[in-house]
C-alpha cells in the first residue's frame, strides 16, 4: 500500500539504502573529480569498477580475506590507471577513444576471468555493518547513519578529505592550475605530466574501490557486468557535481535516494505502474542532465593532451 | 601524404593488431586457455561456412551505418558519444511509424520505406539535440552524448512496458513483433537482408565522396581541423557543426531503422546493441579514413560472431572479442603515439 511508504519504519530503511547506495558512485566520482580537475577525461572508469569488483571477490572468495581482497582492488584500478596515463600522459592519445577502449578491456576481461576461474555466480560474506556505539542507538539516525559497513563510512569521509586536498593544499593548488593553464604551470616548474599521472591513477585505485563496494561490501556477488552503467554515471556526476567533491556529493545522494525509493516501491508490492517505476532512475539523469546545464565552466585544459613548447 | 608513408601507417596498424593479439594470448595463457584454439574457433565461427559470413554480415551492416556516420563527426572534430541514443531514436522512429501505417492497406514497400526514413529523422534529431546542447547551451558534446544515452534508453524501456507492450504482459523481451509482410526480405536461408547490405554500402560511399570529393566536405574538416582559422575564413562554423551531427544521426537512424527492421522485427531493450561504441572505434581506428572503414568494421564485426560459439567449444565466453576490441584500441594508440615521437624525432 501507498501508506506503508510512509511509515517511520520505510523512510529509515530508504534512507539507510540511499546512503548506502551512494558508495560506489562517491569512490568512482570523487576519483574522476581528481582526474578532470588535472584535465584528463577518464571514460573508462566503468571497466576500471568491473575489474576492481572482480579481483575484490576472487581474492576475498580463495582467500576468505576481505582486506587482501579490497587491495588486490585497488592495485588493478592503479594498473588499469598507468596503463591510462602512459597512453594519455606520454603518448597523448585521445582521451575520450582511450577511455572507451579502457571500459571494452575491463567488460571483456572481468568477464573472461569470471568464466574461467568461477563459471558460476557464488557469494561472498562481505564487510560486516560496524554499529557505531552509542550513536547507532540513536532511534532512526542511528540506523540511517551510523549502522553501516567500512567501505561505506570511507566514501562520506573522502568526501571532506577530496575538498580539503583539492582547495588547501598546494597538491591541489597544482592539479587545478594543470587542469587550467598546463603551460602557465608548466613555466612555475609544475611537472605537468607527473601531476596527471597522480590524479590518474588515484581515480583508477578510486575506481577501483567502488566496484570492490559492489562486490564485497553492497551486495557480495560478482556477475557479468554487474556495474550496469554506474562508472558512466559517475562521470556524469562529476559535471552534475561542477567538479567539485560536494556537489558530487550532492548528486550522488539525490541519485541513490531516488534508486533505493524505487527499489522498496517494488519490496512493498505498492501498484506502481511498473514502467514508471523502472524509469524513476533513468529520469533521474535526465534531470542531473538539464538541471546541470552550463552554469559552470569545465576545467579549461579538459581532455586536451599537453606538450611541452620548446 | 606521400604513398609510401601511407603503406608505413599500414604497417604500424598491423604492428598494433600483432601486438594486440600477443598480448590477448599471454591473457588467454594466464586463464587456462589455448590462444591458438581460441583464435581458430573465432577464424571459422566467423569464415567457416557461407551462413556464417552472412552472420557477420548482418552484424557488419549497423556497424558500418554508424562508422560511416561517425566518420563526419570525427572530421569535424566532434565526439559524438551520443550515437548510442542516436540508434535508439532510430530504431524507436521505425517502430512508431511501422505501428502507425501497418494497418492503413498502405503497400508494405511503401510502409518500410517511410519506417526507414521515420528512423533517419529520429536519429538526425536526437544528434541534432546534442549539437544544440553544444552550440547554444555550451554543453560539452560527450556530456550532453552521454545523459541523453540515458534518456533514450529510458524512452526504449517507457515505451515497451508502457504504452506499446504486448498484449497481455510488458516483458524486457520487447514489443510484439510485426506482420511478416513488413520485414525486409532477406536472402534465401540467410539472416542477412539484401536491402540492408546495400544501404550500408551506399552509405560509406557517400562519406567516402562527401570527405574526399566535396567543397562541403573540406570546410567540415576545417571546422575540425582548425575552427578559429575557418571561422574567420568565413565558414559558418556552427551552422556546419550541426550539419554533421545532423548527418551522423541519419546514419546512426539508419541502423537502428535496420535492426528494426531486418533483423528483430520490434523494438527491444538494447537495440543498439553497443555498435555506437563499437562504431567509435573503428572510426578512431581508421585514422578518420573512409576508405578502411569497411574492412575494419568487418573484421568487428568477425570478431563478434566469431566468439559467439567459444562457450560452447572452449567454455570462454564471447567476451574475449570485447578484450580483443580493447586491447586493438589501446595497441594503435600506442602505436601512433609512437610513430609520431618519431616523426617529431626525425
Amino acid at each position: 500500500m501507498i501508506s506503508d511508504l510512509f511509515s517511520v519504519t520505510v523512510l529509515v530503511g530508504i534512507l539507510a539504502s540511499g546512503i548506502r547506495l551512494a558508495t560506489p558512485y562517491l569512490y568512482a566520482a570523487i576519483g574522476e573529480t581528481f582526474s578532470q580537475r588535472s584535465g584528463v577525461l577518464n571514460l573508462g572508469v566503468e571497466g576500471q569498477m568491473l575489474l576492481g569488483a572482480f579481483a575484490a571477490f576472487y581474492v576475498t572468495l580463495t582467500t576468505g580475506n576481505l582486506w587482501l581482497g579490497l587491495m588486490t582492488a585497488m592495485l588493478v584500478g592503479a594498473l588499469m590507471g598507468l596503463a591510462m596515463a602512459y597512453v594519455t600522459v606520454n603518448l597523448q592519445a585521445q582521451q575520450g577513444i582511450s577511455g572507451i577502449g579502457f571500459y571494452l578491456f575491463g567488460l571483456g576481461m572481468s568477464d573472461l576471468l569470471f568464466q574461467k576461474l568461477m563459471g558460476t555466480v557464488e557469494t561472498v560474506k562481505g564487510f560486516p555493518k560496524i554499529h557505531i556505539p552509542g550513536l547507532s542507538d540513536i532511534p532512526g539516525i542511528g540506523e540511517i547513519f551510523f549502522s553501516q559497513n567500512i567501505l561505506v563510512y570511507g566514501a562520506y569521509l573522502l568526501v571532506p578529505i577530496a575538498w580539503f586536498v583539492l582547495n588547501k593544499t598546494t597538491l591541489g593548488l597544482k592539479i587545478r592550475s594543470v587542469g587550467e593553464n598546463p603551460d602557465a604551470a608548466d613555466s612555475l616548474g609544475v611537472n605537468v605530466g607527473r601531476i596527471r599521472y597522480f590524479t590518474i591513477i588515484l581515480g583508477g585505485i578510486l575506481s577501483g574501490v567502488a566496484g570492490a563496494s559492489l562486490s564485497i561490501a553492497l551486495l557480495n556477488v560478482f556477475q557479468q557486468n554487474m556495474t550496469s552503467g554506474q562508472g558512466f554515471i559517475a562521470v556524469a556526476l562529476v559535471y552534475f557535481g561542477a567538479w567539485r567533491p560536494t556537489g558530487v556529493l550532492g548528486g550522488a545522494l539525490l541519485f541513490s535516494l531516488i534508486n533505493a525509493l524505487q527499489l522498496w516501491v517494488q519490496v512493498l508490492n505498492i501498484p506502481v505502474p511498473s514502467e514508471i517505476a523502472v524509469m524513476m532512475p533513468y529520469v533521474l539523469t535526465i534531470l542531473v542532465l538539464v538541471t546541470s546545464v552550463s552554469k559552470v565552466r569545465a576545467p579549461s585544459a579538459l581532455s586536451k593532451p599537453f606538450e611541452r613548447e620548446n | 601524404m606521400t604513398k609510401n608513408s601511407r603503406w608505413v601507417n599500414v604497417g604500424f596498424q598491423i604492428a598494433a593488431l600483432v601486438l594486440a593479439l600477443l598480448f590477448t594470448s599471454l591473457i588467454l595463457l594466464a586463464a587456462g586457455a589455448p590462444p591458438l584454439e581460441a583464435y581458430k574457433n573465432i577464424v571459422t565461427g566467423a569464415f567457416g561456412s557461407f551462413k556464417k559470413f552472412s552472420d557477420v554480415l548482418v552484424s557488419w551492416v549497423p556497424l558500418l551505418l554508424v562508422s560511416a556516420g561517425l566518420l563526419v563527426t570525427f572530421a569535424t572534430g566532434l565526439w559524438n558519444i551520443g550515437v548510442e541514443g542516436q540508434i535508439t531514436l532510430g530504431a524507436i522512429a521505425t517502430t512508431w511509424a511501422l505501428r502507425e501505417l501497418q494497418d492503413t492497406g498502405l503497400s508494405p514497400s511503401l510502409i518500410l520505406f517511410l519506417a526507414i526514413l521515420a528512423g533517419m529523422a529520429g536519429g538526425a534529431v536526437w544528434a541534432l539535440l546534442a549539437g544544440a546542447l553544444k552550440t547554444f547551451g555550451g554543453v560539452n558534446e560527450i556530456f550532453g552524448g552521454l545523459g541523453l544515452n540515458f534518456v533514450a534508453t529510458a524512452l526504449t524501456i517507457y515505451l515497451i512496458f508502457g504504452p506499446w507492450k504486448r498484449p497481455g504482459v510488458a516483458s524486457m523481451s520487447g514489443t510484439e513483433p510485426f506482420d511478416e509482410a513488413l520485414h525486409l526480405s532477406l536472402f534465401p536461408e540467410l539472416r542477412l537482408s539484401p536491402w540492408a547490405l546495400v544501404i550500408a554500402i551506399l552509405a560509406i560511399v557517400f562519406v567516402y565522396f562527401l570527405l574526399q570529393g566535396t567543397y562541403f566536405g573540406l570546410r567540415l574538416k576545417a571546422v575540425g581541423k582548425n575552427f578559429r582559422a575557418a571561422y574567420l575564413l568565413g565558414v559558418p562554423t556552427w551552422q556546419y557543426m550541426m550539419l554533421s551531427f545532423l548527418i551522423c544521426g541519419a546514419l546512426a537512424g539508419i541502423a537502428g531503422a535496420m535492426q528494426v527492421t531486418a533483423v528483430y522485427y520490434r523494438l527491444i531493450p538494447s537495440i543498439s546493441s553497443g555498435y555506437g561504441y563499437l562504431g567509435l572505434m573503428v572510426a578512431m581506428l581508421v585514422n578518420y579514413q573512409a576508405i578502411w572503414a569497411a574492412p575494419v568494421a568487418l573484421f568487428f564485426a568477425a570478431l563478434n560472431i566469431g566468439s559467439i560459439q567459444l562457450p560452447i567449444v572452449l567454455k570462454l565466453d564471447s567476451s574475449l572479442s570485447g578484450v580483443l576490441q580493447g586491447m586493438l584500441v589501446l595497441f594503435v594508440l600506442i602505436v601512433e603515439g609512437v610513430r609520431q615521437r618519431i616523426a617529431r624525432r626525425s
